[in-house]
């Protein structure tokens, strides 16, 4: 392992019973980066996560988080956090309660004032946390794995059941946490915030790792086609082939669609219809994102199985 | 221990948040006394055998705290613990399993205790209450029955797989303890088919050895009582602690 290596995961696999939810995966998380398991529901997400967390017990395979086999679980917490999927608070208990009972648990707490303003909830310590919203729950049990003073933060799927603005304010504050030098291990089943948010993902599908790698990486390897449209009524299709990197090119009356690869595809296309005095308008360019890549891989779109 | 101190006190407060337990601890037993005490008085009674009939019904009632912290908080707690995935959250911190279950047989233990004192401080200032034994052989049968009700609500968390069976189960095993046991309802007046019963509760036994205890008469008289309530400890514990889940 080495010394930038927090986590690592060699051949892991979860059986329930029959059921193969893991199937001998491997992958290293580095520090300080956002790593992001994403995957339809039933991939295998939590049950990675829950063994790293040492919550579940392998049927295979070998894992060190920070040095510590997650077996040796009193040893192994008071180095990491953890955020379930379920809200997992006593029913009638109050937000300073809560932290109050947290911080008794280490022996290196965090200070939860402190974190409670950093996460805009100094107004709500007196408040019983059954009454907070949704995006506030999420933020104390964040606050309450944070009071661990982590080094490494699992959260697994923080973001679910959240409305859109709660979703992207727990973004910032991710990201946040991240630069204040926190690793974050995270599982999701929403693209755009692996997208946003990830430093590295790990796409998994029926309990196997399908592509790992930054977002730009999985892009590229997919080698996936940039689409560039516009609308034009000076050219033709005939034209359009000597641009570099084209591959297809789809026309409709005067719109045009151009599929390619390349960097510089975008450039290409542009320069090459100023060059030729081509006069075009509304043009537009789609990015293939990890949506495309996960289409590619699997062949069908996760929102569809979410 | 400073883990077990804040969760202990934490979850002090928060049973007195649950207004039906608070009710049933501290409400219903001195309401009952109030009722049965102006009814029949304390003064010496051949229906009990020369005592007076407060003085026989308050250590019944304390049996019937006991049911009420250990046959419905404790399992009751406990089981919505592991169903809301709190059990599930503690153990992903540094805390021993003790110190997460330790808190939950101390706390309902401390207000069983306070019930018994409530109920003994109402019955001395209204009924002119008699303790006629000698303190630590009751405070050993106290102690015992305590162990043994709490023994049969772990086993009831540990075995009920999800909250509502438990719910289901803690009535089941509660009512009839509560009445068939003499906990409520003295078993001299029960017909003998009820009395019959109440042999195989375990509450009984508690009646039967505080109430002893706390009119003098010595513990070996309640050797048959100590036998079974040590064994039904024993037992459900074990059974407990194998069958017990986290989530």
């Amino acid at each position: 392992m080495s010394e930038n290596t927090v986590i690592s995961v060699n051949g892991l696999t979860v059986k329930y019973k029959d059921f193969i939810a893991v199937n001998n995966i491997s992958f290293e998380v580095k520090k300080g980066e956002i790593f992001g398991v994403i995957g339809p529901n039933g991939a295998g997400k939590t049950s990675t996560i829950e063994c790293l967390e040492g919550l579940r017990k392998q049927s295979a395979g070998e894992i060190d988080v920070l040095g510590i086999n997650p077996a040796d679980r009193r040893k192994l917490y008071e180095h990491i956090g953890v955020q379930l999927q379920e809200a997992s608070f006593p029913s009638d208990i109050k937000v300073d309660e809560l932290c109050r009972m947290y911080t008794s648990f280490y022996k290196n707490p965090a200070d939860y004032h402190a974190l409670l303003e950093q996460f805009e909830l100094t107004d709500k310590k007196k408040a019983y946390v059954k009454k907070l919203s949704g995006g506030q729950k999420q933020k104390v049990s964040i606050v309450a794995a944070l009071i661990a003073n982590p080094q490494i933060l699992f959260l697994d799927e923080l973001t679910t059941g959240l409305d859109p603005q709660a979703r992207i304010s727990m973004w910032e504050l991710i990201k946040s946490l991240r630069n204040a030098g926190k690793t974050i291990f995270m599982t999701t089943h929403f693209m755009d915030e692996a997208e946003y948010l990830c430093d590295r993902v790990c796409m998994m599908v029926k309990g196997e790792i399908a592509a790992i790698g930054t977002v730009k990486e999985l892009v590229a390897g997919a080698d996936l086609s940039q689409k560039i449209s516009f609308s034009s009524k000076h050219t033709d299709k005939e034209a359009l082939q000597a641009i570099n990197g084209v591959t297809q090119i789809m026309q409709n009356d005067d719109i045009f669609e151009l599929y390619g690869n390349g960097i510089n595809f975008q450039r290409d296309v542009v320069s090459y219809l100023m060059e030729h005095t081509i006069e075009f308008n509304d043009l537009s360019s789609t990015k293939p994102g990890l949506e495309d890549v996960f289409l590619k891989l699997t062949g069908y779109r996760l929102e569809e199985t979410a | 221990m400073k883990t077990l101190f804040h969760i202990s006190l934490i979850e002090f407060k928060l049973a007195f948040r649950n207004f039906i337990y608070i009710f049933f601890a501290f409400v219903f037993p001195p309401m009952m006394l109030l009722m049965f005490g102006s009814m029949y008085g304390n003064e010496p009674s051949s229906f009990y055998n020369g005592h007076g009939a407060v003085d026989v019904l308050t250590p019944a009632y304390i049996g019937m705290l006991m049911a009420v912290s250990g046959l419905m908080g404790l399992p009751l707690q406990l089981s919505e613990y592991r169903q809301n995935k709190v059990l599930k959250r503690f153990k992903a911190t540094p805390v021993s399993t003790g110190a997460i279950m330790a808190p939950h047989f101390l706390v309902n233990s401390l207000l069983c205790i306070l019930g018994t004192l409530l109920l003994v401080i109402v019955g001395k200032i209204v009924f002119n209450l008699h303790f006629l034994g000698s303190l630590p052989n009751f405070l050993l049968a106290f102690l015992l029955s305590v162990a043994c009700i709490f023994s049969i609500g772990f086993l009831i968390a540990a075995i009920a797989p999800n909250n509502r069976a438990a719910n289901a189960i803690a009535y089941l095993v509660y009512f009839p303890m509560l009445f068939l046991s003499g906990a409520t309802v003295p078993l001299q007046i029960m017909p003998g088919a009820i009395v019959t019963i109440s042999k195989f509760l375990p509450l009984t036994y508690c009646v039967e050895i505080l109430q002893g205890t706390w009119l003098g008469k010595p513990l070996s008289d309640y050797v048959t009582a100590i036998v079974i309530l040590s064994f039904v400890s024993i037992a459900c514990i074990g059974v407990s602690i194998k069958a017990f889940r986290w989530e």
